[in-house]
């Protein structure tokens, strides 16, 4: 039985943006708790802290969330920001430029994102499984190249990074400021962005509407590429070296931060506001926990149960407002749930 | 599709006259080209060094990749139901852990202790199994947050007992170096879980279950198939392969320091796609996860043995998995 015509549809559910609003109150809650139980922690100094550790983690969100509205999960960054420290490292050292470091760097970090998206595209590749093996073979020929040492690198870049400081806050803080501020425009005003939007709701129709996928799938690569490149420089330049195991496990960190904003990892949706929310709730914890002087194990077993609570929370209000709203549409909550269809 | 009624209806008996010998070749590699791939790199490696074909090599061999060869086993069937588990790695180290601790700092017998083990390795993957059909969140992102909590319950128990334990108890040294049939006993015990699982996939309910549920969702679900438990169970079923995956760590290398299982998952995920089983499920064996779990064994021993450093061959690994799905990838599509 469907609604009569002349009806206006209803308006949309309350709980229709309720899972970013339960992050935005865990998150307050968790400052919170943390402020309790360690009076000192809750200061500016340690919230700049917070954002500059994590600039980097914040810089590779950008992109993670082009490639997950588009529907490709890229598990490359940790490792490939690793290799890309250690090849700017190495011209570094060998030819004491920086601006020629900084560029091969740049281009293996696109070159290989190329590379990503062409056999994904031209070979029908799942693209987790590309990226995989660029997580197992980069770390591997990081940590070769530079025999599981550390390669010390400086210059002017490297104090620019350190040294910059403009209302309290350094040059990592600005860089994450410009890199969601141009994502954002990207991924809202432009043509680019659209088809993001599209190609990740619906391949075969993005597809039949003209769009060109090929180049719109090595597009979101090469996005990932220059994030690399960005944040491999931030990692090098804070710690005035090239580390073979630098920026280990922060890919799962940043697709653990898009999927904790709210952005589904089906595809054809999301923004990056709420990406930053989710980078802004994994960098207070890892800053929260790590005040607590916890050992490692103690450390990581609390940020796991965070997070799967985290997203428990919100997969159930998630849940709740599309029974709402096919409630609405007439449907059975039965059919509409589709429980199980999400969960491909 | 099951195996043999895939050979059926591979192609309409109306065209089987207008079929090319190329065509033949195609879909005779892509059914038996990981096969061919195993027995070759073995021939070649063992004519360009005389030792490497010895009986001590091959059963060195043999232990090598018993560990991950278990551990392939649940991935391959979580792989199978169209999901994925990257918290193996995690689970073999807490039931190493717990196993350990109980047989050396609290004095249980083997058995015992094994059983502890093993059902802790089982509530991690019930954990997930409930987390992902229960609540709906995505097995990826499910799986990286156990991977995460349960790594640090493991070293949290480990250093509780001392920062690393020393397994004295017999049964894991025998394990480790008993000979069985003529082959090792560690190899016999992955041999022993490939049967079961061959024959739980094939000719079990929750094997028929765990196909159609990864062959296609939906049609499983209006086909009456109780998908949520089938998808608990598998995971659970994961997260015992691992557990046993644990096991044999212990007896292998003796102690449980925090890296036993470190990164495990990622290497079984390697054997399962070499092995040509997809990422969207409901198609392949676990007898081909065996061979995938032998060519990559194969080719880090002979790496090992050519004196490559560990990080030239990760990087290798890397490569292998891109030619092993472009390879499948390459006879998929002609052989359909």
């Amino acid at each position: 039985m469907s609604r009569p015509p002349w009806r206006l549809p209803r308006p949309p559910s309350l709980l229709a943006g309720a899972d970013t609003y339960l992050l935005l109150s865990m998150l307050v809650a968790m400052i919170a708790i943390f402020g309790r139980l360690n009076g000192a922690w809750f200061t500016t100094a340690t919230m700049v802290t917070a954002i500059e550790q994590n600039a980097p983690l914040a810089v590779i969100s950008v992109a993670m969330t082009f490639s997950i509205i588009a529907g490709i999960i890229d598990l490359s960054p940790g490792a490939m920001i690793a290799l890309t420290g250690v090849i700017i490292g190495l011209v570094n050292q060998h030819s004491h430029d920086m601006v020629l470091a900084v560029a091969s760097g740049l281009g293996l970090a696109v070159g290989v994102s190329a590379i990503h998206g062409l056999l994904v595209v031209a070979l029908d590749i799942n693209p987790v499984i590309v990226t995989l093996a660029a997580y197992i073979w980069a770390r591997g020929l990081a940590t070769g190249l530079t025999g599981t040492g550390s390669i010390t690198v400086d210059g002017p870049l490297i104090s620019f990074i350190n040294n910059t400081s403009l209302f309290g806050l350094g040059a990592p803080a600005y860089i994450v400021a410009l890199a969601y501020g141009g994502g954002w425009y990207l991924l809202n005003r432009t043509v680019l962005g659209r088809y993001t939007f599209a190609l990740g709701g619906d391949p075969r129709g993005a597809r039949r509407a003209g769009i060109r996928v090929t180049r719109q799938i090595i597009f979101i690569f090469c996005l990932m590429g220059v994030a690399v490149a960005v944040a491999a420089l931030i990692a090098v330049g804070q710690m005035a070296s090239a580390q073979p195991l630098a920026a280990s496990g922060l890919e799962l960190d940043a697709i653990i931060a898009v999927i904790i904003g709210g952005t589904r990892l089906t595809g054809g949706e999301g923004s990056l506001i709420k990406t930053l929310v989710g980078v802004a709730f994994i960098a207070i914890l890892n800053s929260g926990l790590s005040e607590q002087g916890l050992s490692d194990a103690y450390y990581a077993l609390c940020k796991g149960i965070a997070i799967l609570l985290a997203l428990s929370v919100q997969t159930l209000a998630r849940r709740a407002a599309d029974r709402q709203a096919a409630r609405g549409r007439n449907l059975r909550p039965e059919w509409a749930s589709e429980r199980m269809a999400r969960v491909e | 599709m099951l195996p043999s009624a895939r050979a059926r209806a591979r192609r309409p008996t109306g065209e089987r006259g207008k079929t090319r010998w190329t065509e033949h070749l195609i879909g005779f590699l892509h059914t038996f080209g990981v096969g061919l791939v195993a027995i070759a790199l073995l021939l070649i490696f063992g004519l360009s060094t005389p030792y490497f074909l010895s009986r001590a090599n091959i059963d060195n061999i043999l232990i090598q990749i018993s560990i991950v060869g278990v551990a392939a086993i649940g991935e391959t069937m979580v792989m199978l139901m169209g999901g994925i588990d990257l918290s193996i790695g995690s689970i073999i180290l807490v039931s190493a852990v717990i196993t350990g601790a109980l047989t050396t700092n609290h004095g249980l017998g083997a058995w015992p202790a094994i059983g502890a083990g093993l059902l802790a390795a089982t509530g991690i993957g019930l954990v997930n199994g409930i987390f992902i059909a229960g609540i709906g969140i995505e097995p990826i992102i499910v799986t990286l947050g156990t991977l995460i909590a349960a790594q640090g319950l493991g070293q949290a128990i480990l250093a509780n007992e001392g920062s690393w334990i020393q397994v004295t108890n017999p049964f894991f040294f025998s394990l480790a170096t008993d000979q069985v049939l003529t082959l090792p006993a560690m190899a016999v015990v992955m041999l022993a879980f490939y049967a079961l699982a061959a024959v739980l996939l094939r000719d079990t309910a929750l094997g028929r279950h765990i196909y159609a549920t990864g062959g296609n969702r939906r049609a499983a679900r209006l086909a009456g198939i109780p998908i949520g438990r089938v998808v608990v169970a598998t995971y659970a079923l994961c997260g015992l392969c691992a557990g046993v995956a644990g096991m044999l760590e212990i007896a292998q290398l003796g102690i449980v320091s925090q890296n036993v299982g470190d990164g495990m998952q990622f290497n079984a995920i390697t054997a399962v796609l070499v092995g040509g089983i997809s990422l969207s499920g409901g198609k392949g064996r676990v007898e081909k996860t065996l061979l995938g779990v032998l060519i990559v064994g194969t080719i880090t021993n002979y790496l090992t043995f050519r004196g490559v450093s560990a990080y030239y061959e990760q990087a290798i690994t890397g490569g292998i998995i891109l030619a092993a799905v472009f390879l499948d990838h390459a006879t998929r599509r002609r052989a359909q």
